[in-house]
């Protein structure tokens, strides 16, 4: 192996060479050897092929997915702050509630509509079938031509179904309530005072 | 086979100051110390981590004006020592097996040849197993273009030895490939 490798002294080389060249059997020796040493370079060189080919796919499909999350992460932080800012404005309730809704009943909102910028104001109606109450149409005309119904200072109606709050029975149909309800700054309800 | 890669010293002098030599060497030796790291078992990964380590201790070793002579033998022994710490089993991790994905490396070949070649690798990948460990990372360090004196070095045993280990080594591979 050692004249394979070269690394034996050039006299000593030569020697072996001569030998080598004379003797049949040590020339299929060396053949032999030659071809096992290129084997084992063969397959060195293949665990390294296949090693490098497992890398890949584990690499490429987690670095597209964070690529696809961080995407759409950055989708919804562009587009959440505007959607959670904006509550959804009585004006855009279902409309078949408010077709279902009987003749409006009186609510006067902006006669509180200084007391308390957080203040908020809900109507309240029971129905036969309980499932649907509405705001008042004159005073969503009103807001309507007000515009900015979502700047501080102003309130906001919400119609809440009376099954939803009360119990069925609990209210007397056709009795409506007009609720104070005054926000903390951290959202939890401060005052809540309901008149008939 | 071992002597027709690099010369044993490579003119280090200028490994410091010129950027050149840096990335000649760099070229020159990153997939042999890969597929070496890789055959001791390291993942991919891991071999290319450690050859990262190689070299940044290269530079060290040579800004701190450390001895220049045959660095390839200093680079594989430097690498050799960082893959011994990672590896937790060098039995197990090189013995893994890797024929159920050799399709992937012989994919344009003909459905004959493909037989042929996973039969040899898998006779070799056997016969392997019955070399020691001393027998494996000589015949490494060997396919690697090291020379005998470069082999002992890495591995800290006397040159005559690697030459009577590669000796053994490929005996045995060849009594157990039939080839």
């Amino acid at each position: 192996m050692a004249w394979l490798d070269h690394e034996l002294p050039e006299n000593e080389a030569a020697d072996v060479e001569r030998h080598v060249k004379g003797c049949e059997e040590c020339r299929s020796r060396v053949h032999v050897y030659e071809e096992a040493g290129d084997l084992f370079e063969a397959y060195c060189a293949a665990v390294m092929e296949l090693k490098a080919k497992r890398n890949r796919p584990l690499w490429t499909p987690v670095l597209a997915g964070a690529a696809l999350i961080a995407v759409a992460v950055a989708v919804l932080l562009a587009f959440l702050p505007v959607a959670t800012k904006r509550p959804t404005p009585i004006e855009q309730l279902p409309v078949h509630a408010l077709s279902a809704a009987p003749a409006p009943s009186v609510v006067n909102v902006g006669a509180t509509s200084t007391r308390s910028s957080q203040q908020r104001h809900a109507s309240a109606r029971p129905q036969n079938s309980g499932r649907t109450l509405k705001q008042n149409p004159a005073r969503n005309a009103g807001e309507n031509e007000g515009a900015d119904w979502i700047s501080g200072g102003q309130n906001i109606q919400i119609a809440i179904p009376a099954d939803a709050v009360f119990p069925p029975g609990v209210v007397p149909e056709g009795v409506n309530f007009i609720a104070d309800l005054s926000i903390a700054a951290d959202g939890s309800a401060e005052r809540l005072d309901l008149r008939p | 086979m071992s002597g027709n890669s690099l010369p044993l010293a490579l003119p280090l002098s200028r490994l410091a100051t010129g950027e050149s030599e840096t990335t000649t060497l760099y070229r020159e030796l990153r997939k042999p110390l890969l597929r070496y790291l890789v055959c001791l078992g390291l993942s991919m990964d891991e071999a290319q981590d450690v050859v990262q380590d190689a070299f940044l201790g290269l530079h060290r070793h040579v800004s701190g004006g450390g001895s220049q002579e045959n660095i390839r033998g200093w680079l594989f022994r430097v690498a050799h020592n960082h893959a011994r710490n990672r590896q937790v089993s060098y039995e197990r991790r090189f013995g893994a097996p890797l024929d159920p994905e050799f399709d992937l490396l012989l994919d344009e070949a003909t459905p004959e040849r493909v037989v042929l070649e996973k039969e040899k690798f898998r006779r070799m990948e056997k016969a392997i197993r019955f070399l020691t460990e001393s027998e494996r990372e000589c015949l490494l360090l060997r396919a690697g273009g090291l020379r005998y004196r470069e082999i002992g070095e890495v591995l800290d045993i006397p040159t005559s030895t690697v030459g009577d280990t590669v000796d053994r080594a490929i005996k045995k591979l060849a009594e157990k490939c039939n080839v």
